[in-house]
């Protein structure tokens, strides 16, 4: 099997699951297997499918699957390197998603499993076939059938009225969005010649409508880009994100975070670097596609920096990173029309982050789920030094947040690095950037800071679990989808090169042929384990060799322990000091809410203007819609309640430690 | 060569210059005699012959501090001395600072994975320090960058040298002077150790050896940032052939310890807010800086 028949058979391997899940859904054990192997067959067929195209270039189907006679749209598989990148994302999440679906969704006893793995299937199948498909009529129903089976899963705690609400909310907004598109692609429509969705046609009259029409031009651009903001979590049109991710099954917030607000990112790729023909137009929504990731990047990291639930604190922390993927986007789009290597430097930055973000990502968000799993709650007050007793969890959650906030020999320091570079490169040019990139910096401190919470809150610190939590790790299937993801981290941290140069062909294959893409290595230089920028002009502006750098710093750890050891002192074991005096741990226990509560102060001003607050569902609908409205609750996001000052003197906790019910 | 001097830099003369500097113009203010030069290295091969006491059994806490220490040393090799960094190629002004990103992360870890409350409040102390004080050295270096036209610390250096000092780079040095004791860990910023309120903050659990490398660090970490500091901003006779480099850069090196230990003696500790709200007034006057810098001037 070769070519486009391994996307079929893929695709008939999650439909095959779909159907074979719904049958053994009786069996909770079984259809969770039935499902990871339907998933698993899908991966190895893209995973070949990735190796052809990677390495071979473009695959477009001889014959189309379908016609849909009025519109003459064509349902024509076609993959290329930037739709495979995404594929693999989703193919490889999903089976880890899967996997870690198999032990977890067994706690969910009060619910049928028929309504979790073939909707995921499905879900899975959805993105998959959009993402080969360049019509896009047939695209927005993909994209609808994504959409709603999402839906349904972010909706799985039926009695949970914060789940239907949060499902609410969400399905009202993903359908807002999907109007605004159809919107623009009905502006467009009408110019092209001959009528038709496709997007080689749909770009030819974007191009002829520039000159004639030029603010019908800005007005679908803008509306393409706020439909793909809303599914990106970009703000301020991705506020549904913090309330649909905690929600959902954790395996699924894993999924909804690491693959699906990426289709916002592919359907922002697209637009620009397949519809929209390169103008001034690029550097306008450009510009102001850079911006609205920084506000992204700021406030969802800073908001994120306060919560308390592991879960939304993770969801909040998502809009941050799409932010710096959007910031990477616009300066890459801005700079499309003058400067072709920046461009490409910054889209490249752009996609290198989204690969990466999905791993770190959705490996926390499993690493959360672990944790819930074991101790049955969100709440980080009341968690604590899970590592003691679920080391392997503890340990990827430790990678997953050195990678998240940005250390260098994890995944997440290469693409920021290349991010903030093309900005400050771009800033030389067009000085907005360079406030753009160093506001990315500091947030990448501010990232830190809040996944520091996360795993000092949940992970590190005093173990404080009540005795009727069982004292081991989570099951082998949940371990080893965590430690996939780990290592994943790990390799993009040690030699992004590899992953770069498929990345930069994606995006060199994307552009449009008449673009001037500079060579590979002019950009990155020769080598493959390390990164010289520079142009031809500049051959070296910006270095990172992750290999040498990181050989030095392991040898200078290993110079460390011995000269620890010189002394030959004897190690004991010896109780907490407290200055010599005797205290129960539930009186000196530093609560997570007080976590660097004088600097979350400081940017107090920051929050009212920008409050994320949860969009008001009206209650005559809720309760037409048989959901229990939520009783009135302070905010949820640690903003108003009464929250004492315990910098100086930790404030003693309320209550017991450890998990009260 | 290079690569020694500089690790030499920062595990032997660092601890002369951090330690025995501050301790010494301390005790003449006291009217004392002050220590014998060696004393920082007495403190540390005390430490280093100590029990190790642990009161949580973590492989962070045996993971941690070498971490920290390799850091700053890996720090070093990226800053220039007098003389071109010896791993310069290798990574640019991002990558250094992300290096000392490593050995707070590794610092703050260390504190969180006991279950010490004043080990909590001095790593939550530590990242609200680092969350404000990182954004001025990045900015005045970027301030740099951005008339250099390169991210390279070297580049960097060779343009202050060739083009000297314009109102932007003015206006760097003084943020980073208004930082300077919150980066060498130093009063009134040494808010995260605060000995007297948190009993050394992170460290408190920890004792013997790791803490012999937890200070042997700060020292280095000292070391490095003001070599960085006089390297871009007072590059001048760094054009000069080998050892006469290095001996200028060690004398304006230890000009900047000697001011550093003045202000510590004769300073009070600040409480954290007070300190963050300098901060933001600090970083605003570094981001005027840039402003500045990406106009041309």
């Amino acid at each position: 099997m070769t070519g486009i028949d391994l996307l079929v058979a893929a695709l008939v391997a999650l439909l095959i699951g779909t159907l074979l899940t719904a049958v053994t859904a009786h069996s909770r054990t079984l259809c969770g297997y039935v499902a990871f192997a339907a998933m698993f067959a899908a991966t190895l067929f893209v995973v070949q499918l990735a190796f052809e195209v990677l390495l071979g270039g473009p695959i477009v189907a001889d014959e189309p699957l379908f016609t849909v006679p009025y519109f003459h749209a064509k349902l024509k598989f076609q993959v290329n390197e930037l739709s495979i990148i995404f594929m693999l994302i989703t193919v490889v999440l999903g089976s880890c998603a899967t996997l870690f679906s198999i032990r977890y969704m067994l706690v969910y006893t009060q619910y049928r499993l028929a309504r979790y793995y073939p909707i995921l299937l499905l879900f899975f199948a959805s993105i998959l076939a959009l993402l080969a498909t360049k019509n896009m009529l047939l695209f927005l129903g993909l994209w609808e059938i994504m959409a709603l089976t999402s839906w349904l899963l972010v909706a799985f705690e039926t009695e949970d009225p914060e789940a239907s609400q949060s499902a609410l909310i969400y399905f009202i907004v993903s359908h807002v969005a999907t109007g605004l598109m159809i919107f623009a692609l009905m502006i467009i429509y009408p110019y092209t010649e001959p009528h038709s969705f496709e997007l080689a046609d749909l770009r030819e009259g974007l191009r002829s409508m520039i000159e004639t029409q030029p603010g019908l031009v800005g007005l679908a651009v803008a509306l393409f880009v706020t439909a793909a903001a809303t599914k990106a979590g970009i703000l301020p049109f991705g506020f549904w994100l913090p309330h649909a991710h905690p929600v959902a099954p954790s395996p699924f917030s894993a999924v909804l975070s690491g693959c699906m607000v990426k289709m916002g990112v592919y359907r922002c790729l697209l637009v620009f670097m397949q519809l929209l023909p390169i103008s001034s137009f690029s550097v306008v929504s450009g510009t102001i596609v850079a911006v609205l990731g920084t506000i992204s990047i700021v406030v969802g990291t800073l908001t994120a920096m306060r919560q308390s639930d592991s879960k939304r604190l993770l969801a909040f922390s998502t809009i941050g990173q799409m932010g710096y993927i959007w910031l990477a986007i616009g300066v890459g789009v801005a700079f499309m029309p003058t400067n072709p290597y920046i461009s490409v430097l910054a889209l490249t930055a752009s996609l290198f982050h989204t690969i990466n973000h999905a791993g770190f990502k959705s490996l926390l968000f499993l690493n959360a789920g672990a944790a819930l799993y074991r101790t049955g709650t969100r709440d980080m007050e009341k968690a604590g030094g899970l590592i003691q007793i679920m080391p392997i969890t503890g340990a990827t959650a430790i990678i997953g947040a050195l990678s998240i906030s940005g250390v260098p020999g994890f995944s997440g320091f290469t693409s920021k690095w290349l991010i903030v570079e093309s900005s400050i490169v771009g800033g030389w040019h067009m000085p907005l950037m360079v406030f753009l990139g160093l506001i990315a910096i500091f947030v990448s401190a501010a990232t830190l800071a809040t996944l520091i919470k996360f795993i000092g809150g949940i992970f590190l610190g005093r173990l404080q679990v009540g005795p009727e939590v069982e004292r081991r790790e989570v099951p082998p299937t949940m371990v080893i989808a965590q430690v996939v993801l780990a290592l994943f981290c790990i390799i993009f941290g040690l030699l992004p090169m590899y992953a770069i140069r498929y990345m930069y062909t994606a995006v060199a294959g994307s552009l449009p042929p008449d673009f001037a893409t500079p060579s590979f290595s002019t950009m990155f230089g020769e080598s493959m384990f390390n990164m010289t920028l520079g142009t031809e002009a500049a051959p070296s502006t910006g270095a990172w060799d992750p290999i040498v750098i990181l050989l030095v710093f392991a040898g200078f750890v290993l110079l460390a322990v011995l000269i620890a050891r010189l002394g030959g002192g004897a190690r004991r074991t010896v109780p907490v000091w407290l200055c010599g005096e005797h205290h129960e741990f539930a009186e000196y226990r530093y609560p997570s809410h007080s976590f660097m509560r004088p600097f979350t102060r400081l940017v107090e001003w920051m929050y009212p203007p920008i409050g994320l607050k949860p969009l008001a569902v009206p209650r005559a609908l809720l309760i037409r819609l048989g959901i229990e409205p939520l009783p009135e609750s302070p905010p949820r996001d640690g903003g108003g309640g009464p929250v004492s000052d315990a910098d100086a003197t930790p404030e003693p906790s309320r209550e017991p430690a450890g998990v009260s019910e | 060569m290079t690569a020694v001097i500089n690790i030499a830099m920062a595990l032997l003369v660092a601890p002369l210059f951090g330690g025995w500097i501050r301790k010494y113009i301390r005790a003449r203010f006291h009217s004392r005699q002050g220590p014998p030069v060696l004393q920082p290295f007495y403190d540390i091969f005390k430490l280093l012959g100590k029990e190790d006491l642990r009161s949580t059994p973590s492989a962070i806490l045996d993971f941690g501090p070498p971490a920290v220490l390799a850091a700053m040393l890996t720090a070093a090799l990226l800053t220039p001395m007098g003389h071109p960094a010896p791993l310069g190629e290798y990574g640019d002004l991002i990558v250094f600072v992300h290096m000392i990103t490593i050995a707070v992360v590794a610092t703050i870890l260390v504190g969180l994975a006991t279950p010490s409350p004043f080990a909590a409040v001095g790593s939550a102390r530590e990242i609200m320090m680092h969350l404000v004080v990182e954004p001025t050295l990045i900015i005045a270096l970027v301030t740099v960058a951005v008339k250099a036209r390169s991210v390279m610390l070297g580049d960097m250096a060779d343009h202050v040298l060739m083009f000297g000092w314009t109102p932007s780079i003015v206006i760097s040095i003084l943020a980073l002077l208004a930082s300077l004791q919150a980066q060498m860990g130093k009063l009134p910023f040494d808010i995260a150790e605060a000995d007297q309120e948190v009993m050394g903050g992170p460290f408190v659990e920890i004792s013997g050896p790791p803490l012999a490398l937890f200070h042997w660090a700060q020292f280095a970490k000292q070391m490095v940032y003001t070599s960085l500091l006089v390297a871009i901003f007072f590059p001048w006779g760094a054009e000069q052939p080998f050892p006469i480099n290095l001996l200028i850069h060690l004398l304006k090196v230890f000009a900047v310890f000697v001011i550093s230990g003045l202000i510590d003696v004769l300073s009070p500790r600040i409480r954290i807010e007070q300190a963050m709200f300098y901060f933001v007034i600090v970083i605003a006057m570094a981001i005027a800086g840039l402003g500045l810098a990406v106009a041309g001037y």
